[in-house]
C-alpha cells in the first residue's frame, strides 16, 4: 500500500470513526483532516501551507456562491409556511377533499409530503412535522398504525427528491463543478455546463412518479383492505364547504407551482424563485393571521398586494416598461404608473404581512429556525470543504480513481458499486453530509466517462431516499419514533414502510434502465 | 461573568444573521422586480443577498453551538452512559471544533489582511464596496466559535448541561 493511500484510508477512518463517535458532523470532518494533516506534516509527508488555501475556498464555495443563496431563501419559505400553520391547514383541507376517495388520509399525506419539497432538507424536519401532524389524526381515524407510519416515513422523504427541494440545489451545485472538473480531465474544455435547474427538471418525472405511485398504492389498499385505511365520516358540525375547502387550498398549491414553474421554464433562477417563494409565504402567512387576530385592515391590505403582484407579469407582457425608452408612448405610460403603485402596493403589503406576524409573535421564531437550519447545513459544507482540500492534497483522487478501476464491469459497475456505498451511508449520515463527502470525491471520476451528469445525480438522490426508509437504520424510521405514541409499535413501523421500500426499489430500477426519464424533461425545456 | 458575556455576545449574533434573511429575502425581491418588471438590474441589491447569505451561517455558528444545535449522529452516542457523553462531547469541543477554529482563524488572517490593504471592493463595477468587510466576518466566525468552545467546556466541566436546541 503506498503511502497515499495509508494517508487517504486513515482520514476517512478518523472522520467517520468520529461521526459516529457522535462528534458533530462538520466538526468531525473538519477535525479528522487537521489532525491528520498535522500527522502527516510531522512525519514530512504534507506541506501546512495548504491550508492556506481555505479562507479563499470558504469564501468561494459556501459565501459568495450565488446559487447557494437559494438554500436559506428556500429554508425560509418552508419554515414561514410551516410555523403559520399554512402547511397544517393545507393537509387538514387536503383530507377533507380526499375523505371520500378509498385511502384518502394516507393520499392526502403523500400529496403534502410532495408539495412541501421547498422545506425538506433535512430528513427529520419534514418526517417530525408530518408525524406531529398526521400520525394522530390517521389513528384516531382508524387507520392500521403500520400503515399509516409506512406513509408518513414515506411521504416525509419524499419531498427530498422532487424540487424545489434543497439537497437537489445542493446535489446541483456540486454536480455541475464535478462534471465540468471530469470533463476537462478527459480532454473536453467545452461541456455542456450542468445547472441546478437542469437537475429539477430531471428530478422531476422520477419525483412525481414515485408521488403516483405511493398514491397508488394507498388507493389499491383502500379498496383491497377497507378496514385498514377507513374513509372519515362527515363530522356533525362541520359545514364547510367544498368551495370554502378550495380556496384554502388553492393559494399555498399555486405558490409551489409557481416558484417551480419559473425555475423549471427557464424564466428566474432558483435564488430568485426562493426570495420570490419566501415572499410568497411571508404574505400567506400574513393573510392567515390577519384573519386569525380580526385585524380586517390588515387582512385587506396583504389581499389587495397579493393582486398587485400578479398584476406585475401581466403589465410587463402589454407593455414595455424600461425606463430608459427613448419614445414613450401614452400606453407605455399608464401601464408604467400601475406597474409603480402596485409594486408600492406589494412593498405595503409586505409590511402589512410583517406586521400581523410580529403581533402572533412568530417573527422572531422564524428567523431564528431559519438561521438554525441554513447554519447547519452550511457548517457541514465548510467542514467538508476543508476535509476535500486535504483529501484531494493527499492525492486522494488517485487513490479513489485506482480503486474505481478494480472494480469489474467498467463503468456501470462503478456507477453499481458507488450507489451501493452511498445506500449503506444513508444509515448513518444525511443527505446534506453524503452529498458534501461523497460527490467531490467519486463524482469528478465516474463523470469522466460519458455517464448523464443529470441521471447520475437523479440515481443519487432516489437511492439515498430508499436508503432513509430502510431498517433498521434508516434515518426516517428513527424520527417517527421519536414523535409516534407507544401504541404504534417499532415493528409496525418497520412493516409499515416494506411496500414504500418496494415503490423505491421498482423505481430506481426503471430510472436506472431507462436513464431518459431523468433526461428527457431537461432536455426538452432548456434545448 | 466572562462565560455570560461570552454567550450573550454569540446570542446577539445570531439574532443578527437570523435578521439577515429578511434582509436577504427583501432583497431578493426587489431585484426580481426591478428586473422583470422594469428591466433594470442593481448589482449592489444582487450582491446584498449574497452578503445576507454568508452573514447567516458565519455569525450564527457559534449560536448553534451554543444551543448544541449542530447535526450529530447519534446511533451510538445516544447509548452513552452520561459520564461518558460528558467525555465525548468534551472531546469534541477541545479536539475538533477548536482546532477547526483555530485553523481556519491562522490562516485566514493573512488572506483578511491582504484584502483590507486594498479595501477590497467588488469584482464587478456598481457591485458593494465591502468585500473586505465580508471576508472579515470569517475571522468573526472563528473567533466566535473559539470563545464558545471555552464557555460551552467550562459549562461542561461545571457539571451543567450542554444546552439543548431551543
Amino acid at each position: 500500500m503506498s503511502v497515499e493511500a495509508l494517508l487517504v484510508a486513515l482520514l476517512f477512518i478518523a472522520a467517520f470513526g468520529t461521526v459516529l463517535g457522535g462528534v458533530p458532523v462538520a466538526f468531525a470532518l473538519g477535525g479528522a483532516a487537521v489532525w491528520l494533516a498535522a500527522g502527516a506534516s510531522f512525519f514530512g509527508l504534507f506541506d501546512l501551507s495548504t491550508f492556506s488555501a481555505v479562507p479563499s475556498r470558504l469564501f468561494g464555495t459556501a459565501m459568495f456562491n450565488e446559487v447557494l443563496t437559494a438554500v436559506p431563501l428556500f429554508i425560509m419559505m418552508g419554515v414561514i409556511m410551516e410555523r403559520s400553520r399554512v402547511a397544517e391547514d393545507l393537509l387538514t383541507n387536503m383530507a377533507r377533499v380526499a375523505r371520500r376517495i378509498p385511502g384518502g388520509l394516507g393520499i392526502s399525506v403523500t400529496l403534502v409530503g410532495a408539495l412541501l419539497a421547498a422545506s425538506t432538507g433535512i430528513v427529520g424536519a419534514t418526517v417530525v412535522a408530518m408525524g406531529l401532524l398526521s400520525l394522530p389524526t390517521m389513528l384516531k381515524h382508524g387507520y392500521r398504525p403500520s400503515l399509516a407510519a409506512g406513509s408518513i416515513c414515506a411521504s416525509g422523504t419524499l419531498g427530498q427528491i422532487i424540487p424545489p427541494s434543497i439537497v437537489l440545489v445542493f446535489l446541483g451545485d456540486q454536480l455541475s463543478g464535478a462534471y465540468l472538473e471530469a470533463q476537462r480531465e478527459v480532454g473536453n474544455f467545452s461541456p455542456d455546463p450542468v445547472s441546478v435547474g437542469d437537475l429539477f427538471a430531471g428530478a422531476m418525472l422520477p419525483g412525481i412518479g414515485l408521488a403516483c405511485l405511493y398514491m397508488f398504492y394507498q388507493f389499491i389498499i383502500g379498496i383491497l383492505r377497507p378496514q385498514d385505511c377507513p374513509p372519515i365520516e362527515d363530522e356533525p358540525g362541520d359545514v364547510i364547504t367544498t368551495s370554502e375547502i378550495i380556496l384554502a387550498l388553492i393559494p399555498p398549491i399555486v405558490l409551489i407551482v409557481a416558484v417551480l414553474g419559473a425555475i423549471l421554464a427557464g424564466v428566474a433562477t432558483p435564488t430568485e424563485a426562493a426570495g420570490v417563494g419566501a415572499t410568497g409565504a411571508l404574505l400567506l402567512a400574513g393573510l392567515r393571521l390577519s384573519k386569525e387576530q380580526d385585524a380586517k385592515a390588515l387582512n385587506r391590505l396583504i389581499g389587495a398586494s397579493v393582486m398587485a403582484a400578479f398584476s406585475l407579469p401581466v403589465l410587463r407582457s402589454v407593455a414595455d416598461l424600461r425606463m430608459t425608452l427613448e419614445v414613450v408612448t401614452q400606453w407605455n405610460m399608464i401601464c408604467f404608473a400601475i406597474a409603480l403603485f402596485a409594486s408600492l402596493m406589494l412593498t405595503i403589503g409586505i409590511g402589512a404581512a410583517f406586521l400581523a406576524i410580529l403581533r402572533a409573535g412568530s417573527l422572531d421564531q422564524i428567523v431564528m429556525s431559519t438561521m438554525r437550519v441554513s447554519t447547519l447545513a452550511f457548517a457541514i459544507l465548510i467542514g467538508a470543504t476543508i476535509f476535500s482540500l486535504i483529501f484531494k492534497s493527499f492525492g486522494g483522487d488517485d487513490v479513489v480513481t485506482g480503486v474505481m478501476e478494480q472494480i469489474p464491469g467498467g463503468e456501470l459497475g462503478a456507477l453499481i458499486a458507488v450507489s451501493l456505498l452511498i445506500f449503506v451511508l444513508g444509515f448513518f449520515l444525511d443527505f446534506i453530509e453524503i452529498v458534501f463527502i461523497i460527490m467531490p470525491i467519486v463524482a469528478p471520476v465516474i463523470l469522466q466517462s460519458d455517464i448523464n451528469p443529470i441521471w447520475f445525480g437523479v440515481l443519487i438522490a432516489m437511492n439515498l431516499q430508499t436508503s432513509f426508509l430502510t431498517p433498521p437504520f434508516g434515518f426516517a424510521l428513527f424520527y417517527l419514533r421519536g414523535v409516534a405514541p407507544p401504541e404504534v409499535k417499532t415493528s409496525d413501523i418497520y412493516r409499515g414502510v416494506l411496500p414504500f421500500i418496494g415503490i423505491q426499489i421498482a423505481a430506481f430500477i426503471l430510472v436506472f434502465c431507462f436513464p431518459v426519464l431523468a433526461t428527457w424533461l431537461p432536455s426538452v425545456i432548456y434545448r | 461573568m466572562v462565560l455570560q458575556a461570552i454567550e450573550r455576545v454569540n446570542r446577539g449574533l445570531g439574532r443578527v444573521a437570523a435578521y439577515c434573511a429578511i434582509v436577504m429575502m427583501l432583497a431578493q425581491v426587489f431585484s426580481v422586480v426591478a428586473r422583470y418588471v422594469f428591466s433594470f438590474g442593481i448589482i449592489s441589491v444582487q450582491e446584498t443577498v449574497i452578503y445576507g447569505h454568508a452573514l447567516i451561517f458565519l455569525l450564527g455558528a457559534a449560536l448553534v453551538l451554543q444551543e448544541n444545535g449542530h447535526v450529530r449522529v447519534d446511533v451510538f452516542y445516544e447509548g452513552l452512559s452520561e459520564r461518558t457523553r460528558r467525555f465525548v462531547d468534551l472531546a469534541a469541543l477541545l479536539f475538533f471544533v477548536l482546532p477547526v477554529a483555530c485553523v481556519v482563524l491562522w490562516y485566514s488572517w493573512p488572506y483578511v489582511a491582504r484584502s483590507w490593504s486594498t479595501l477590497e471592493g467588488s469584482r464587478q463595477s456598481g457591485g458593494l464596496p465591502a468585500v473586505f468587510l465580508l471576508k472579515s466576518a470569517i475571522l468573526v466566525f472563528a473567533v466566535s466559535l473559539i470563545l464558545q468552545v471555552i464557555a460551552t467546556t467550562a459549562r461542561i466541566t461545571k457539571g451543567e448541561s450542554w444546552e439543548q436546541e431551543r
